[in-house]
């Protein structure tokens, strides 16, 4: 090797400031509300554990229509990405109208900050901005498993098709992961032994799944949410039995626990738990929240569990979709003489 | 999944050399097919002789995945098959309809649960006289107990001046089937599947399904359920999203019954079939009978697309056998009631 050579290979290629210019720009952050509390970047993939019916699908419909709204549209301000949403419906239970009416809430919302001068009955969202936002929300449904997998093994080129039509796209949503968990199962004890030959077991499913899902995320910049609704009944006692003195008991759990184990029992093989990045567990809360009028909503507790966050925020999910209502932070005394761990709840609205 | 050497009648290039080479793979079916990362596969298939045509057949393989593939739908779509195609069918009790806002929705899987003598077989023959009647529609009647009874569905019917020949009408429109298996009840199913697919091929538009009700679906799930083991609960789901599937394809409202069990300490009940079964309806309803006065109360414990969890009292008469005038006369009263979540979720 000459020696121009050997100086060209040790040249840099760029400076740190021109890498990070170019990754932001490429794999920017997104806020996407109520998962606002850590930013997330293309190439995370986000785990939202709950038991049923605890609103995980209302979470990925807020997320979606943060997505697929526009930045600014005839001077109105949305605030959105303006991206493409793949929604895989492994549950096969959405219901596209209250897509519709969250999506027409937000529009008129905007809509109305913006004009304020207007008589406030007369306001009708846009109806072009409207159908366009419905057309970047892309929807498939999956009866099982080998569906599943041969979605996303054509993903790719479908993908490549609209990004050919101008649109990008943001988010890729699984909505319950865990849905086909029972029936791989039964195929894997049923299993034919041959060697070599790969048997239709939940291991090599949900391998299969985390491959494809890693080969798209090279190619697409895209952050991936999935939800996952827990199959076994929760062992941990959250209420009844570990009644103290503040009213926010259903806070504390198990507390000498709470911090090593997950509140769950899960059941997801291990190479999907190594695929997720960040985790996030709901919950219901025991009281419930009084709003105006005479109706009691039910009021849900949603904690970061990767990357483990301090505080938890308490929602309703009302007409207009998600709304957080309170925020709760814990803050760690160690008593020195023992072993036990204080914790003390501070309500911050 | 088919064995790849049945698909080397339409596509020639699936030849013998290419299943070989699958094989020394462990791929024989088009199962197996999915199960293998392609860009691996392509990269043996370089070493090989006969390179370009291997990775000729792995882009036809793959071609013919696609093609089995559903095509994505985007918002509007979706908007347009609901609005088109899924209506709501009315119950035939007035109460239950404000409740649900219309009625049963088509393509949607709506449980009832409650402990026994609370109402739920009188609610689905409710349902299906309803619908064979005044929705000009045909009702797939699954009954596990022996708890159908055409005489109690005469009774719903409203009777005019040729009182006898509605009636006849109306019940040649419901087919009863009785199930006491799981194993019975996926045959039935997937008979009904096939017919329904046949009928669409023939565009036959006389009365066409639109309501299957399965009474109970716990009394055939439970006996296989419990244990560790994963052969009950795989059923369960399968038979769950069989029905789904039916549902959504052919636009029919799914209504199941299901029982209560016991909540161990708290001593309240909750619904039978567990966790997992939770995730499988669209719309769960909690039925309870005051003995007392005939009081029917039903509470919405999950709805896809309503979130206030009310405590909603109806009042429903059910008709004695004289009276088959008066059908459910019921008012609504939105108390401010404290909705105690212990034993519901």
């Amino acid at each position: 090797m000459g020696e121009h050579e050997a100086r060209g290979w040790i040249r840099s290629d760029e400076t740190a400031k021109q890498m990070l210019s170019r990754v932001l720009g490429d794999r920017a952050f997104l806020l996407l509300p109520p998962l606002h509390r850590v930013p997330l970047r293309a190439g995370n993939v986000v785990e939202i554990t709950g038991s049923s019916p605890t609103a995980k699908t209302q979470i990925l419909i807020q997320a979606a229509i943060t997505c697929i709204l526009p930045k600014t549209w005839n001077g109105v301000h949305y605030g959105g990405l303006e991206k493409l949403v793949l929604f895989l419906d492994l549950d096969c239970r959405f219901d596209v109208l209250r897509l519709s009416d969250m999506l027409k809430h937000r529009l008129l919302e905007a809509y109305q900050s913006n004009v304020k001068t207007q008589d406030k009955s007369k306001i009708v969202y846009d109806e072009e901005l409207y159908v366009s936002c419905m057309k970047r929300f892309l929807y498939l449904r999956c009866y099982d498993s080998l569906e599943l997998l041969s979605t996303l093994k054509t993903l790719h080129y479908r993908i490549r098709l609209q990004e050919a039509c101008g649109s990008q796209v943001g988010v890729l949503m699984i909505d319950s992961i865990g849905a086909f968990h029972w029936t791989d199962r039964l195929s894997s004890s049923l299993a034919l032994d041959k060697n070599n030959r790969k048997s239709l077991s939940l291991t090599n499913v949900v391998e299969t799944i985390v491959q494809e899902m890693k080969k798209l995320m090279q190619v697409h910049s895209l952050v991936v949410i999935a939800t996952k609704a827990t199959i076994y009944e929760e062992k941990y006692p959250t209420n009844e039995n570990n009644r103290n003195i503040s009213s926010h008991s259903d806070l504390f759990g198990n507390p000498s626990s709470k911090a090593q184990q997950p509140p769950f029992r899960e059941f997801m093989p291990s190479s999907w738990q190594a695929f997720v990045t960040h985790k996030i567990f709901i919950r219901k809360s025991d009281d419930h929240h009084k709003s105006l009028g005479q109706q009691n909503l039910s009021a849900y507790l949603l904690e970061w569990l990767q990357p483990q966050l301090s505080s938890i925020d308490r929602f309703i999910v009302d007409d207009s979709g998600i709304v957080i209502v309170s925020k709760h932070t814990q803050i760690l005394f160690h008593v020195s003489s023992s072993h036990a761990v204080w914790y003390c709840h501070c309500l911050m609205t | 999944m088919a064995p790849l050497k049945h698909l080397e009648m339409e596509n020639s290039i699936i030849d013998e050399c290419f299943r070989d080479f699958c094989a020394s793979h462990g791929i024989l079916t088009v199962e197996d097919f999915l199960l293998h990362d392609l860009y691996e596969l392509a990269a043996f298939a370089e070493r090989e002789a006969n390179a370009d045509r291997l990775k000729e057949g792995i882009t036809v393989m793959l071609s013919l995945i696609e093609l089995q593939c559903r095509p994505w739908l985007n918002g509007m779509e979706l908007l347009e098959d609901l609005q088109r195609n899924k209506h709501t069918l009315s119950s035939g009790d007035n109460g239950m309809n404000s409740l649900l806002q219309g009625g049963y929705g088509e393509g949607q899987l709506t449980e009832l649960v409650g402990p026994s003598s609370s109402g739920k077989t009188q609610f689905c023959m409710r349902a299906a006289a309803s619908v064979a009647e005044k929705q000009e529609g045909s009702v797939f009647y699954i009954d596990t107990g022996n708890s159908f009874s055409a005489r109690r569905i005469a009774q719903f019917i409203c009777g005019g001046s040729d009182a006898a020949a509605l009636r006849k009408r109306v019940l040649s429109r419901i087919s009863c089937h009785t199930v006491y298996d799981i194993y019975t009840m996926f045959d039935t199913l997937q008979g009904l599947e096939v017919a329904l697919r046949s009928q669409v091929q023939m565009n036959v538009n006389e009365y066409r399904l639109r309501l299957l009700v399965v009474d109970s679906i716990s009394s055939t799930i439970t006996p296989i359920l419990g244990g560790s083991g994963s052969q009950g609960r795989a059923l369960m789901v399968a038979l769950g999203y069989m029905l789904k599937k039916l549902a959504h394809e052919h636009n029919i409202a799914v209504l199941v019954t299901n029982h209560t069990v016991g909540a161990g300490e708290s001593g309240k009940t909750k619904p039978a079939l567990g966790e997992t079964w939770k995730s499988i309806p669209h719309v769960r309803l909690m039925l309870s009978r005051d003995n007392r006065n005939s009081n029917c109360t039903i509470s919405i414990l999950k709805h896809t697309s309503m979130f206030l969890c009310v405590f909603v009292f109806f009042i429903a008469f059910w008709p004695n056998s004289e009276d088959h005038n008066s059908l459910g006369q019921s008012t609504m009263s939105i108390t401010n009631f404290l909705w105690s979540s212990a034993g519901f979720t």
